[in-house]
Order: structure tokens, then sequence, then C-alpha cells
């Protein structure tokens, strides 16, 4: 063989050629067949990261859709102490940012190898300095956090979370499992450079949004009265409620002593308690609401039946039960007007106490009203069984029953409803992103007829007219509702205290058609004590921002002095300087307390002239219409312009307002039908406010 | 003896060689095979590494999205803070000087319903030029 022959050297060259090739081919089929699962388990390593997902907590509303609590994304901090070389450099550094002593960060950061937290969910300024800084071996983390953009606004209702987002009270608490979602994780594939460059999410849920029924600016009137109301009184504590008389829903719920979610540690137990639902206390003459209701009711009196109430005493099985006041002669609306202890117990004795105690329960009263709140009380009632021979007398006017205040804001609402007992409550609805489901209907029972219902309002509006409340008296609205004085017992003693009591008014506004039913109740004022002198006011301040704000029609005039008042020239003293207002400046820790309320009716410094004429609403005088036939009375009623609610059939035999009483257009009248012809009945004492 | 060293000089200049067209057409054929087996190599790797570079693309956006999403909400939570009502109490009353309206100075408007409103603005007549 020639080596030197062409045909040689190319065979040379390609056996050269086919060895590499044989030899790469070789070895890739070797990495790629026999090697595949370890490289591929080593490839997972390297990239295969595996992200906690925190769930977002859902958003808690108000009912116009404005934001009372939501979370977003803070940093948190954590050292992987392996990693760093100088512990005590790091913790000098990092003890001016966190405030706190370099012990203590070297302490944490000895306490593992791994994985330390230094500090969880820092402020963006804390957060950003320590980035800044950039130390080894130090790395951030984001968290969600928490955050009540209102500070204390509904406090109590909206609750609060641990530092792991966990609802510890109020709404957070109770709807915590809808609130919270679900937490999830995500696969994620990095790089060398440990860029991301694939990843897919698996198992996370966010929580359900929640709208409530309260009006953030319901609330901050409530709350704001409510601070006044314990300056000027000098009380150890206090609730306001404001509800939807028709649905049961809670507008507001303001509580003192309050406290700030966001600093949820700094608060006592006590601020905390959320005394609407679950501070109980002896309702005292309040009370009386129900005891007429249920006489009522019965057909076991009528309002204008004449009581004795024996000069202010009364003997129950040898106990001597006294009056606030020695009162003799009084009508049933008397009694309720002036809160005749004895005229009270008297109707409760003629009740009896098995139909007495049905009533009480029936308003909802020895039972937690099943608001969506923790922490309910069920009042204290005793079993019937349990009572004694003085019970009937003693609950008759408010005592030895305890009640919460929605408990018996509840009741009074029934009155105002029509004689239908709704549970309260504070959801609206709840669901994700836009798509929010309503509660549904709320549970409801009819407690008394529509007809005592409208004969206990205008009742109750004798309390306010010429009874306990003229404190309560609105300026274009009527009003109607009950006082209540009740002692408390002093813990030493055992007994009644003849110093501390608890002042209450429960009432509602407007009396025709309800809108708001609003209970204002103070613990322990000082000096003046009475519910007439200290409750009552702050009902009225409520009251006519409330209606206002909400738009009610007035269906009274307002008092033309104050009017005029209104529409005096501006002065230019008065005239605030607003040339260097810069809203960014205004630092919002501005507490309730430092509000001023608004000013009293006959203290108007009001100088800024109306924007709007005002004009007086057409009122229409209720003429007689018992008699008629239901087409008749309806044909009436729409000449007249009012709602007309019939009962019954027939022909008329009641009618309430009652005929000659002076009504708004739109305002309801209640009118009972039966079979009978009415009977002979005479003019109702005291004249109706025109 | 003497001997004679001739040179023949071969002029193959005009020496055509005669062309091989299978030959031809069978390297050609080769040629396109594998012009064809590198083109889908070279696209099948394209596609994959423009399948990764997207997907870090995707991968951005998708923190891009996140990062504004959180960003919103922090708005959203700053937008809620500023709107309070406490907060805005007091500016109106400590800043602006205003108070609240005695009850009966300020009355609802009573507007008319929307097709009423509607038929009085299309019989009204147009506004001057």
């Amino acid at each position: 063989m020639d080596w030197r022959s062409p045909r040689v050297r190319l065979l040379i060259v390609a056996a050269t050629v086919l060895f590499w090739m044989v030899a790469a081919v070789s070895r890739l089929a070797y990495l790629q067949l026999f090697c595949y699962g370890d490289y591929l388990n080593r490839a997972e390593r390297q990239q295969h990261r595996i992200v906690e997902i925190s769930p977002h907590r859902g958003i808690l509303y108000d009912r116009n859709m404005h934001e009372l609590a939501m979370s977003v994304s803070v940093d948190s901090f954590f050292a992987v102490p392996s990693e760093i070389t100088d512990h005590d450099m790091v913790a000098r550094l990092l003890s001016r940012v966190l405030d706190t002593t370099p012990d203590d960060i070297s302490t944490k950061l000895a306490g593992s190898a791994n994985f330390v937290w230094l500090a969880r969910k820092l402020p963006p300024e804390k957060a950003e300095r320590i980035k800044e800084m950039n130390l080894h071996g130090i790395y951030p983390v984001k968290e969600r956090q928490r955050f009540y953009p209102k500070h204390q606004l509904a406090s109590h209702i909206l609750g609060y979370v641990d530092i792991d987002e966990k609802g510890l009270g109020g709404i957070e608490y109770s709807l915590d499992s809808q609130i919270r979602g679900r937490p999830g994780r995500m696969m994620v594939l990095a790089d060398a450079h440990r860029r991301w460059f694939d990843s897919s999410e698996k198992g996370a849920e966010a929580g359900s949004n929640v709208v409530l029924t309260l009006d953030q600016n319901i609330q901050y009137i409530a709350e704001k009265e409510l601070s006044q109301a314990i300056r000027d009184t000098h009380s150890i504590a206090g609730t306001i409620l404001v509800e939807d008389s028709s649905s049961g829903e809670v507008l507001a719920m303001a509580n003192y002593p309050t406290f700030d979610p966001n600093s949820r540690g700094d608060a006592s137990s006590d601020a905390r308690m959320n005394r609407a639902v679950a501070a109980l206390y002896e309702p005292g003459s309040v009370f009386k609401i129900v005891t007429l209701a249920a006489a009522l009711e019965e057909g076991i009196t009528t309002p204008d039946e004449v009581v004795d109430c024996q000069m202010g005493a009364i003997y129950v099985e040898g106990h001597r039960i006294r009056d606030h006041k020695p009162f003799g002669l009084l009508t049933v609306s008397q009694i309720l007007a002036k809160s005749s202890d004895v005229g009270a117990i008297k109707l409760g004795l003629r009740l009896g106490a098995p139909k007495l105690y049905d009533y009480i329960r029936g308003f909802g009263f020895g039972a937690p009203t099943g608001i969506d709140l923790p922490g309910e009380s069920r009042g204290l009632l005793r079993p019937l069984d349990h009572w004694t021979v003085v019970s009937p007398a003693s609950i008759s006017m408010g005592q030895e029953v305890g009640v919460t205040a929605i408990q018996l804001i509840s009741a009074m609402n029934s009155i105002a409803n029509g004689g239908v007992w709704v549970r309260p409550h504070v959801l609206r609805g709840y669901g994700k992103n836009d798509q929010l489901v309503s509660t549904g209907q709320v549970e409801s029972r009819r407690v008394i007829q529509p007809t005592t219902a409208a004969t206990l309002r205008s009742m109750l509006e004798g309390v306010v007219l010429e009874g306990t409340a003229p404190a309560a008296r609105l300026e274009g609205y009527t009003a109607a509702g009950k006082t209540g004085t009740a002692q408390k017992i002093d813990p030493s003693t055992g007994r009644y205290s003849p110093t501390k009591f608890i002042a209450s008014f429960v009432g509602f506004s407007p009396i025709n058609n309800p809108a708001v039913t609003i209970l204002v109740t103070l613990d322990s004022p000082v000096g003046l004590h009475e519910g007439g002198d200290v409750s009552a006011p702050v009902f009225k301040r409520v009251a006519e921002q409330v209606l206002a704000y909400l738009n009610v029609p007035q269906d009274e005039p307002v008092n033309p002095g104050l009017k005029r008042a209104g529409y005096q020239p501006k002065s230019t003293a008065l005239e605030a300087d607003s040339s260097d207002f810069d809203p960014g400046q205004f630092e919002s820790s501005t507490a309730p307390a430092d509000i001023v309320s608004p000013p009293q009716q006959h203290h108007v410094a009001q100088t800024r002239p109306p924007t709007l004429a005002l004009a007086d609403g057409e009122v229409v005088t209720l003429p007689p219409l018992t008699g008629l036939t239901v087409r008749e009375v309806s044909q009436q009623c729409a000449r007249l312009g009012v709602s007309p609610v019939l009962i019954g059939t027939g022909v008329a035999l009641e009618e309430v307002p009652e005929a000659g009483t002076t009504i708004r257009r739109g305002s309801r009248v209640t009118v009972r039908f039966g079979r009978q012809a009415p009977p002979m009945r005479t003019t109702p004492s005291g004249e109706r406010k025109n | 003896m003497t001997e004679f060293f001739t040179v023949k000089r071969i002029d193959n200049s005009r020496v055509v060689r005669i062309a091989a067209p299978r030959r031809l057409r069978e390297c050609a054929r080769l040629v396109g095979l594998a012009a064809l087996l590198a083109t889908g190599v070279l696209l099948y790797a394209w596609q994959h590494f423009q399948c990764i570079q997207m997907s870090y693309q995707l991968e951005e956006l998708k923190a891009a999205r996140a990062q504004a999403m959180e960003f919103n909400q922090e708005l959203r939570l700053e937008v809620a803070g500023l709107r309070s009502p406490m907060r805005i109490d007091a500016i109106a009353r400590h800043q602006l000087g205003l108070t609240a309206p005695v009850p009966g100075q300020v009355a609802p408007m009573q507007t008319p319903g929307g097709p009423i409103l509607a038929q009085a603005r299309r019989s009204s007549p147009p506004a001057a030029q």
C-alpha cells in the first residue's frame, strides 16, 4: 500500500473524523440517555424555587364603598447569620434604625445560623434605610399588613388583627375565614442570575371583601357627639347606636372608650370591648315601652284610660315601691310621657307575669339578637318560673332585667317599624373583586300590630313634647322616644348606688315614617344624670345631623328665630383666612376630642349665607276617615298625597294619626278596618302640635 | 552513445472535462437536504431560545403588574386616609372656618324625573351663539 496515495490519505482523514464523531455522539448519547435523570434533578434543584404566597385579606367597606380596612405589602427583614462576617457591626448599624440595642440584635443573630427575623412589617422609611445599607446576609421579604385608614372610626365593629393578620375582634374575627383567603405557593424557575423565567401559582385564593351597613359619615357624627357628651358629663363610658328604622341596618355604632386598631397593643381590654353588644345594664324607664306595648296590644288599656298613680307609692306583696315623683291621676299616655313607675307597675300587674314575659321575649330581650359581631351578651332575664312575686312590678319599670344597647334599640325599632322586630345587622354583603353578594333576607317577626305601634309612636312623641325629654325635640322634624335613668349596682354593697346612674334615651324620627332610630347611653354622668337631661340633648344633636345628611324631608316647620339667625349677613371679622391653607400640612391624627360639635340652636354663630332658599313643605290636615270603605279611604289618601297603610276589610274603625292632625304630604297613615260600627270616642287630652 | 532528452509538452488547456449531470444532481440534492436539515435545526433552536426570552419578558411583566397593583393598593389606602371624615371635618372647621348648617338652612332640591327633565331641555330654545 502506498501511503502517499490520495486514496489512502482520504481514508485516514475520514477515519479520524469518524472517530471524533463517534466519540461525540457516544458522549451525547451517554449524557442524554444514561445521565438524564441525574442532570434533570440537578437542574430542578438549581432552578426550581417555591415561594409562599400570603393570602390577600379582603377589604372592609362601608355602605358607600369607602375603605375602612385594607392590607398592603410592607417590608420585613430577616438575617442569615452564617453569611454575616461581622455580627457586631451589623448589630450596631441596624440598632440605630430599629430603635433597639445592639445587644438585642446580636442575641438574635446568635440564635440561629440559617434564618432569624430581625424586624417585621416596618414602616417604609425604616425599610428604605436598611435597604440602602446593603448589608450582606440581611434580606427583605414582603409581608401583608392590615391598615385602618380612618383610625378609631368604627373600631369596635371592624375589630383588629394580630401580626399574622388573624382576626381577633369585630368583623375581622367573626368573618375571618371568609376575609382571610387561602395561602398558596408559586413554583418558580430561575436562572443562574436568579432571574425568573417561568412561574405558576397554585392554591392561592384572595379573601372576600365585605360591605358593612355602616355609613362612615354617620359613624363619625355619632363618635364625635359621644366624645363631646363624655367630656361634658364626665361619664366613664357611653354608647350611641344609629339604626335604619325599616331594615334594621346599623348605620353607626359608637362606643367610649375607644381605640385605634392600628395600634391595638396600646389599648386596654376595656377600650376594646364593644359595649353596644356586650355590656349589660338595667334599662330603667326605657323598658316601660315593653310594658305599655304589651298592655295596648292585649287590649287591657287604652291611651286615654286614667290611672291613679297613688301620689308616687305602691305596695306590691308587702314591698313599697316609690315613684321618682308623686303623680296623682294620669292617663296611660301621660304615664309614658312623665315616666310614672307606679302607673307602669299597675299596667304590668294587670297584664300578668306570663304575658309580660312573652312580650319581653318577643321584643328580643333575654336572647342574643344575632347581630354579626362577636361577644354579644344575651342579656339577663330570669325564666318565668324564677320570677318572684315582686318581679312583674320591678320588670315593668325596667329593673331586675339586664339588657344590652343593641337589644334596646331593636325593641324601640320594632315600634318605629310598625310592630315588626328586625334582626339588627352590620353585614350588607361580601364577595370577591366586584362581585358582591347580598346577605339576603334578614330575620324578622311581628311583635305587635301596626295600629298598636302607631298608637305607641304617638304616645312616645308625648315624651318629647310634654314629658321627660323636651331636650330631644328636633328642629324641623318630629321625634319620639323614651328616657331612662337607671341606678347602677354598687359592687361593694350589692345594692343600688345613690350616685351612679345609667342615663339613656332611645328614640326615632320622624314619627310618621321613621327614618332612623337612635340610642344614647351614658354611664355614670357627673352632676346632671337624668336621661332627659344628658342623653336626650345628644339624641337631638345626632338626629338633626343624621336626618339632614340623609336628606330626610322635614315634617315640621323650623323655629323662625333659628332660620333668621342663619340668614344674618356674613361678618368679615369671623371670616377665616384660607390663603395659606395647605391640606398636605394637615396631620390626620387629630383626635375626635379636638373636634368642636355643631353649635346649639340658641348659640348660632352662623354667618355664611345659605346656598339654597328654604322652601316650606306642603302639609295637610287629616280628615276623619272612620266609616269609609277601603276604596273611599284610598281615594281620600291619594287626594291628600299621603301614603295609606290599610289593615283589615270592611269600614274604617280607627286611624292613626287621628283626624285633625296636620301631617306632611307623603307621610304614612295607618287605618284599621272591621265589620262593626265604630264606637263613640272622646277627643284625646293634649293638643296635637301644629 | 549520446542520449537525447526530449520534453514532451502536454497542453491540456483545451481539454474540456465532460460534465456528469447525474453526479451533479446527486450533489445538489445532498447539499439541499443538508441545508434543509440545518435550517430546521436552526429554526428549532431559535424558537426555543425565543420562547425562553419571552418567558423572561413575561415574568418581568408579571412582576411589573404585581408592583403596579401593589402601588395602586397603597394609593387607595392613602386616599382612604385623606378622605377620613375626622380629617375633613377638622380642615373644614379649623382651616376654612366652616361650620355645620343650622336645621332648616339647607333644603334638599326636588328635581323633576328623568323624562320630564329631558323634555324640558329639548323644548327649551338653544343658547344664542
